[in-house]
């Protein structure tokens, strides 16, 4: 059967252990590049936290250079004029006077031969953008620490920490995206943002609830690691994650696509090009960053150390994932596609005894 | 009946749903479209001075005033802290909108020419003897007319619906005469032919309300020198001779070209601080009368933190192309579903199809009766949502899976998985509200719609995962319509040869 039949069955070997130390490599890197081109590019805030007017009107068929020149006229000529969408004509400028934002708004419309009451305008004090920053990093503190706890609770401290350390990282390197790139930053885009945060931590809970239930394997057999254990239940969870990660996805490049790139509506293209970012990043993340995070967290535990150590002196290889005791000595094929396929590492587990209290 | 465990709560919910959108189309409740999807003006105003709670519902009930003399539908004045954002939907004029609610109110006093009566034979003036206080024998008093009046349909040149629509600047004519409205609840009370401005709410220092031996007075007091007292008792002393200036010896109280009171001047000097406005007043009008003159001694300025004006044209253009994304996303995860879950993932899209009805029907029910406005952040909120509750199917159709794979019977594995499987998903859910709730309280503007939508499809995942996956899975692996595991995606050769080889395996490790 194919690799996809494996994946179906929560039966792929992807030595989990060996992509750890590349994608905790990668991230690191990606997180130093956000950092460091915050640092140096800054974000392209848009007029929301700057302050300054912006108007947009649908003018098919015109050109920036001939807005450029009409705006001439009304003093406008250095305001920063984009076709954004398929046809939307959106000028950008200092705060300006009233009277001047009518002047502003009847040659728009003049030059998209449409009536005034069709141009939008938006017009923002400088003050406004730093309240809605200030508002949006004061909800991020209050989620870490609400999550932190709420997971300390329904799971355990580690695998909090490390869903707060993955999310964190989400949340630079999508900024970091923004930075690179110098997408404007507009209001859209932080609720984008913060939606992601509570994403990331929807995949990486599925992730933690998995671990949590196989947990008890390494403690009960001895014979895998922490490591290898939290890389056997990737695995079997793999396609879940990817098929959560693909049914959140999909609607929003619906999103980008349709909705944005087809039918050219502006604000959806700001919400939904941070979205696909974050969801990206935020799938990721769950199992490249939180997992490894949370092996690493959890092999300095005495217990744990102490199975590493044993199996260490056994001349058990610990370095890749875990084999049956059965097949050790022999590589197991990471994407072999032989029909009869050898022992698998799930084949170690014994079905579950039946609970003998039925729950409801 | 095992097999119809949980069947209760399915056929409820349905119900539910079914009512809940028949009531809604029946009814004619829709969504109310944010000003983002239908144009409007939105305005976000800052106080530029500190100033207390009861001076900015001042400032608020004046700016509804004014918004409501435009004539617009549905006007939405909130609070946010200190600032004020107005949302104006759907008006006309919109640079006259924006221009009207930016403006400070003014308090003016001025002497009353003429009382112009409402109604002839309704109006009386009564005129109550100066009190005196009790401990404070020195205290001067003016006593208000108290008018018991009832509408009429033209008085003194002002229109019926003066109290609705106001008066410009040019009515107000602040430097010369003009005849003004006096307003109760929105009917016109009394109306006043008043001289030119005498003195300004700048005069004042501050009001309060006290309980004194013959009810409520109101007890303005002025600032000290030429500026304030000095002022006062410069018109007072004109209105007490009723001289031609002030024939009636009553000084209107004006706050944005209202008359609030116009009391009888008594003496003709006061001192700065022990003035008080007498009269038949109830708690709630002095109150309302102090609070007036407090927001008049110092008017709050404002500044425009924000100020939105939304086409009509392109809001409607980003409605439509947000729907037909929701659509084409819809459809595509329609097909991704049922081809990876075959019958499950069928089941997963009705899923979809009740809470859509559930979140139609109290969206527009919100909308209708609330105002809650749905704005183009809210169908964001919405669209990302058809994932979350695709999530938990996928959460559970995968445990299923395991379990089948580990050896159980389809029938064992679909109640046993969904233990596991549930708590994941509530896990999850609860993450996500924790995380909206937080939004909802932190932030301002469109952040708290995005917020409540996701809130709110959250929530009703939940409710959806319990009282419809459940029992709807229960009843499909155990009629015939999932009687093989081919139907679940896995082929019942490949389980078979699983479990085989498994139980291989278990021998050999415990052997």
């Amino acid at each position: 059967m194919s690799w996809l039949g494996r994946l179906n069955r929560g039966e792929t070997q992807i030595d989990f252990l060996k992509w750890w130390r590349r994608s905790l490599i990668l991230s690191a890197a990606l997180v130093v590049i956000s950092v460091l081109s915050l640092f140096v590019r800054g974000l392209d805030l848009g007029i929301d936290f700057e302050g300054g007017v912006s108007y947009e009107v649908a003018a098919p068929g015109v050109s920036t250079e001939e807005a450029r020149t009409a705006l001439e006229t009304v003093g406008e000529g250095s305001a920063k004029i984009q076709i954004v969408g398929t046809d939307t004509l959106r000028v950008q400028g200092p705060e300006s006077t009233p009277e001047q934002t009518i002047e502003v708004r009847r040659t728009l419309a003049q030059l998209a031969d449409t009536d005034p009451s069709n141009v939008s305008v938006s017009s923002v004090g400088a003050s406004w953008g730093g309240d809605i920053t200030r508002s949006a990093i004061r909800a991020l503190v209050f989620f870490f620490i609400a999550i932190l706890i709420y997971l300390t609770i329904r799971l355990e401290l580690r695998m909090a920490i490390a869903a707060i350390v993955a999310v964190v990282h989400d949340v630079l390197i999508s900024v970091g995206v923004y930075s690179v790139f110098q997408f404007e930053v507009t209001p859209a885009t932080v609720i984008a943002f913060l939606t992601i945060l509570g994403y990331s931590i929807y995949d990486t809970i599925v992730v933690d609830d998995k671990i949590k239930e196989n947990q008890g394997l390494v403690g009960l057999s001895g014979q895998m690691t922490y490591a290898q254990m939290t890389s056997l239940s990737m695995n079997q969870v793999l396609l879940r994650s990817i098929n959560t990660t693909v049914t959140s996805m999909i609607p929003v490049i619906s999103l980008l696509v349709v909705g944005a790139e087809i039918m050219g509506a502006v604000t959806l293209e700001e919400f939904a090009v941070a979205l696909t970012v974050g969801l990206g990043v935020g799938a990721y993340s769950s199992i490249f960053v939180a997992a490894p995070v949370l092996v690493f967290l959890k092999e300095r535990q005495p217990k744990f150390r102490a199975i590493r150590e044993r199996l260490q002196s056994q001349g058990v290889s610990i370095d890749r994932a875990a084999v049956p005791a059965t097949t050790s000595g022999e590589s197991a094929p990471v994407d072999g596609t032989t029909a009869s396929a050898p022992r698998t590492a799930t084949g170690v587990i014994p079905p579950r005894p039946r609970k003998k209290t039925r729950r409801r | 009946m095992r097999r119809f465990r949980g069947f209760g709560s399915l056929i409820t919910l349905v119900v539910v749903a079914a009512v809940a959108l028949a009531y809604t189309l029946t009814a004619g409740n829709k969504p109310l479209l944010g000003l983002d999807l239908q144009g409007g003006v939105s305005v976000v105003l800052k106080p530029k001075q500190e100033v207390d709670n009861s001076t900015i519902d001042q400032a608020i009930s004046i700016i509804r005033q004014r918004i409501d003399a435009i004539g617009v539908a549905e006007p939405e004045i909130t609070r946010q802290g200190n600032n004020i954002l107005i949302q104006i939907p759907g008006v006309k004029d919109k640079d006259r909108a924006l221009d009207l609610v930016g403006q400070t109110a003014e308090m003016q006093f001025r002497p009353v020419l003429a009382n112009i009566p409402v109604d002839p034979t309704a109006t009386t003036t009564t005129t109550s003897s100066p009190p005196s206080t009790e401990g404070d024998p020195t205290a001067s008093t003016t006593t208000t007319v108290a008018s018991t009046t009832t509408t009429a349909a033209l008085v003194g040149g002002l229109p019926a619906g003066v109290c609705q629509t106001g008066l410009d600047a040019a009515q107000i004519n602040k430097e010369g005469t003009a005849t003004l409205p006096q307003c109760k609840a929105g009917n016109l009370v009394a109306s006043y032919s008043v001289g030119p401005t005498a003195l300004t709410g700048s005069a004042l220092d501050t009001a309060r309300a006290n309980l004194g031996d013959r009810g409520w007075v109101v007890a303005p007091v002025f600032k000290g020198g030429n500026e304030g007292i000095g002022a006062f008792n410069a018109i007072a002393a004109q209105c007490f001779a009723k001289s031609p200036t002030c024939p009636t010896g009553q000084l209107a109280i004006v706050l944005d070209g209202r008359v609030l009171s116009a009391p009888v001047i008594q003496q003709a000097s006061f001192e700065a601080d022990r003035i008080e406005i007498s009269g038949d007043f109830a708690e709630r009008d002095a109150k309302d009368l102090a609070t007036a003159l407090k927001y008049g001694a110092l008017p709050v300025e404002f500044e425009q933190q924000q100020a939105q004006i939304v086409s009509a044209t392109l809001g409607r253009d980003a409605l439509h192309a947000g729907l037909v994304a929701g659509l084409v996303g819809l459809i595509a995860v329609t097909i991704y579903m049922v081809a990876f879950y075959r019958v499950l993932g069928m089941l997963a899209i009705l899923k979809l199809g009740i809470e859509g009805a559930l979140l139609w029907a109290l969206i527009s029910w919100l909308g209708t009766n609330n105002g809650l406005a749905l704005t183009l952040a809210g169908i964001t909120g919405i669209i990302v949502s058809i994932g979350v509750s695709l999530d938990s199917n996928v959460v559970y159709y995968e445990h299923l899976k395991e379990d089948i794979l580990k050896g159980r019977s389809i029938r064992s594995a679909t109640d046993h998985s969904f233990v596991s499987a549930f708590s994941t998903i509530v896990k999850a859910d609860v993450a996500s509200l924790i995380g909206a709730a937080l939004l909802w309280w932190l932030t301002v503007g469109p952040v708290r719609g995005f917020a409540f939508y996701l809130a709110l499809s959250t929530a009703l995942d939940l409710l959806t995962s319990w009282a419809y996956m459940r029992p709807v899975v229960r009843l499909a692996t155990r009629s015939r319509l999932v009687h093989s595991s081919a139907l679940l995606g896995l082929p019942p050769e490949k389980v078979a040869e699983v479990r085989a080889r498994r139980s291989r395996e278990v021998e050999e490790v415990s052997g």
